[in-house]
């Protein structure tokens, strides 16, 4: 487990947005890594292929709980309509840097499991889009349009929270 | 200015643009105040998102952990072992069966030669062997499992 647990138990967190259910899928993933370890290609970093394992406990624990909620929500550009040339970002810069990471905290955690899935892998896990594409399962351009959409609905959460402020 | 870039700031800031289109937005911001602003304003999103806070996983989560990859380890150990003596189990009988059928050809015809009497045919004896093997397999299948479910509910 070592040096790897930190981050694991981060990105269940943010995916989930539970921590009970982030700590019962930590427990698993590892019982699931210790099963499957010699399926495991040791020339390739160990990161994504522990996080797609989670990945893969995650959703099931989705699909179990609510089978069709996996979607993240209205598409970005709606989200944003109506606060065109309210500037792209605002609310961030004249926050105490305390409220401002709870304020930001909190609209990731508003965000659908995809979208914080995607925020989560890029910038807490720092994996780069080839490393993201293959713990999501998917090709490399829909990861990178994952995290495009992830970031514009972040940005649509955080606009629709308050009033129009500079992020610097 | 023309060509605006806002479509491409947010992968940018993610560090997630090839290096064309990072060429391309590098250019731009650099004469465009409007999309300059708006790139530092992505930035300083994905500063604030690599810096967002999360607890280590506890030391309590960590020994129930280890102790749950213990047992299931165990476990799997258990069920390979069981799996082996199984197979064993079976090719012993079924060889012993083979053997059983050898032994009363040689055994019957023996008696039959000696005492002179009818002592029956081999198959008659054999079935008969096989029936009380079955049976007595099957009320020792059984005794196991009703142990096993016994053992079960009481962990």
């Amino acid at each position: 487990m070592g040096r790897h647990q930190d981050r694991l138990l981060r990105y269940l967190r943010r995916l989930l947005g539970d921590d009970a259910v982030a700590e019962d899928l930590f427990q698993q993933t590892w019982v699931h890594v210790a099963e499957r370890i010699r399926r495991y290609d040791a020339s390739r970093p160990f990161a994504p292929w522990l996080l797609a394992v989670a990945h893969n406990l995650a959703f099931d624990h989705f699909r179990r709980r609510r089978p069709q909620s996996l979607d993240d929500g209205p598409e970005p550009a709606a989200a944003v309509d109506g606060l065109e040339g309210a500037a792209v970002g605002d609310p961030l810069a004249r926050l105490a840097a305390k409220e401002r990471r709870e304020r930001l905290a909190s609209a990731v955690s508003d965000l659908g499991p995809r979208d914080r899935e995607a925020i989560a892998l890029r910038f807490e896990q720092e994996l780069a889009l080839p490393e993201i594409a293959r713990v999501l399962g998917v090709p490399l351009p829909t990861a990178k349009a994952r995290l495009y959409r992830a970031l514009r609905r972040l940005e649509a959460r955080l606009l629709a929270g308050g009033p129009p402020e500079e992020w610097t | 200015m023309s060509g605006h870039v806002d479509d491409l700031l947010p992968l940018e800031a993610a560090g997630a643009l090839g290096p064309e289109d990072a060429e391309r937005v590098a250019a731009h911001v650099e004469s465009c105040e409007a999309c300059a602003s708006a790139a530092r304003r992505w930035r300083t999103l994905a500063a604030a998102l690599r810096d967002l806070d999360s607890p280590a996983p506890s030391p309590r989560l960590l020994a129930r952990t280890r102790e749950r990859v213990e047992r299931r380890r165990a476990e799997r150990e258990e069920e390979t072992w069981n799996r082996a003596a199984l197979g064993f189990l079976i090719v012993f009988g079924w060889t012993l069966t083979g053997v059983v059928w050898l032994l009363l050809e040689l055994v019957l015809g023996e008696l039959a030669l000696r005492s002179e009497q009818p002592v029956g045919s081999t198959l008659v004896w054999f079935v008969t062997y096989l029936v009380a093997g079955w049976v007595t397999a099957a009320a020792a299948a059984l005794l196991l499992g009703r142990q096993a479910r016994e053992e079960g509910r009481l962990a």
